[in-house]
């Protein structure tokens, strides 16, 4: 819809004569009269930009951009954080351990001090490719400040794609407080979990989880198996 | 007991890396003769050849799943005893049921010890043991 924004030419006729014959306050007068035409018809077309807004996001499906705003969004950040962490902790644990056999390592080397020279050499030689390999595994490790910095960017990106969702779901007038929730049926549940969920990484997920192989255990174990 | 560390056991899982771990792993435990599938879906025609003594797959996979590969091997009459040990991240107790319905000899979630999978290798001999011996007796 187009609006009219012809600027009436009497009018500005009007305010030219009034500006010749210096009559300054009749000139104010009919400025401000223009300007507010302009005002409203400016107020209009962004009401009007709303209503559209609010009419597309009535028209989608299930209110599917709703829920994603509101459920997906949410989700995705929490499954990056577990990948962050779990990656973080991973590296960690791989260190420690390289660590640890570097340690082995500079004991063996210490031991092989009282052998004959020609013995002495080979497992100085042996010893030494296991540090090497040691190094390279530690250096692997810095994969991790690489994919997490990525990581942390994507979700900084993702939470201000979030915001941006939010505010726009606020100007359309809907409340994003009362988006409801997902509700998946039964079927639908059972057809996912069949085909493989993956990691129960986030909380909404983890209910009716086995929290470790204990918790299988006894479930399997109350079967007889 | 004894087990035969000489069995053919067939590693299924989609992630390469997973698949390494596991064979490393039963390495470890003394087992050296391994093949690997990729998928539910490749893994079939292998396991029907009617080669492998023992199975231990991956749940979610994008052809063929875990589960389904169970059912499929619990429904030919010529390898529904294959012992089948599913090391998996699908932890709904739901889903843990529903794997012990299709006939699962073992379950393990994923992040996994040594210590765990040596354990249900084990366990899971032992019942073949047993159930051999019942067969025997009987």
């Amino acid at each position: 819809m187009a609006f009219s924004t012809q600027i009436d030419t009497e009018a500005v006729k009007a305010l030219l004569r009034a500006l010749e014959e210096n009559e300054q306050d009749k000139a104010v007068a009919l400025l401000d009269e223009l300007t507010s035409i302009r005002e409203s018809e400016l107020y209009q077309q962004v009401s009007l930009l709303t209503q559209n807004l609010h009419k597309t996001l009535d028209q989608l499906d299930d209110n599917s951009l709703l829920l994603q705003a509101k459920h997906d969004i949410p989700d995705v950040t929490e499954r990056l954080n577990y990948v962050i962490s779990t990656t973080e902790d991973a590296s960690s644990k791989t260190l420690e351990s390289a660590e640890k056999v570097l340690n082995i390592t500079d004991s063996l080397e210490q031991m092989t001090q009282g052998l004959p020279e020609n013995e002495r050499a080979e497992y100085s030689q042996l010893l030494s490719e296991v540090n090497t390999e040691l190094t390279e595994i530690m250096l692997t490790q810095s994969f991790q400040d690489l994919t997490g910095q990525v990581l942390n960017r994507v979700v900084l990106i993702i939470s201000s794609l979030e915001q941006s969702l939010i505010h726009l779901i606020d100007q359309s007038c809907h409340d994003y407080d009362s988006i409801p929730e997902r509700v998946e049926n039964r079927d639908e549940q059972q057809a996912s979990e069949m085909k493989g969920i993956g990691p129960n990484v986030t909380q909404k997920s983890k209910s009716d989880t086995a929290q470790s192989q204990d918790d299988v255990d006894d479930l399997l174990g109350e079967l007889g198996l | 007991m004894q087990i035969n560390r000489d069995m053919n056991i067939l590693v299924v899982d989609d992630f390469s890396t997973m698949r390494r771990i596991v064979k490393n792993l039963l390495k470890e435990l003394g087992f050296h003769k391994f093949d690997e599938a990729d998928d539910g879906a490749t893994a079939w025609p292998m396991v029907q050849s009617g080669k492998y003594d023992f199975i231990v797959s991956d749940w979610n996979m994008p052809e063929m799943t875990g589960i389904d590969l169970l059912r499929h091997v619990r429904a030919d009459e010529n390898l529904k005893e294959t012992p089948f040990l599913l090391i998996t991240a699908e932890a709904k107790r739901s889903q843990i049921l529903e794997a012990a319905q299709a006939g699962v000899d073992g379950y393990i979630v994923k992040p996994f010890t040594a210590a765990t999978l040596n354990g249900k290798i084990h366990k899971i001999f032992e019942r073949v043991a047993e159930k051999q011996a019942e067969k025997q007796n009987g």
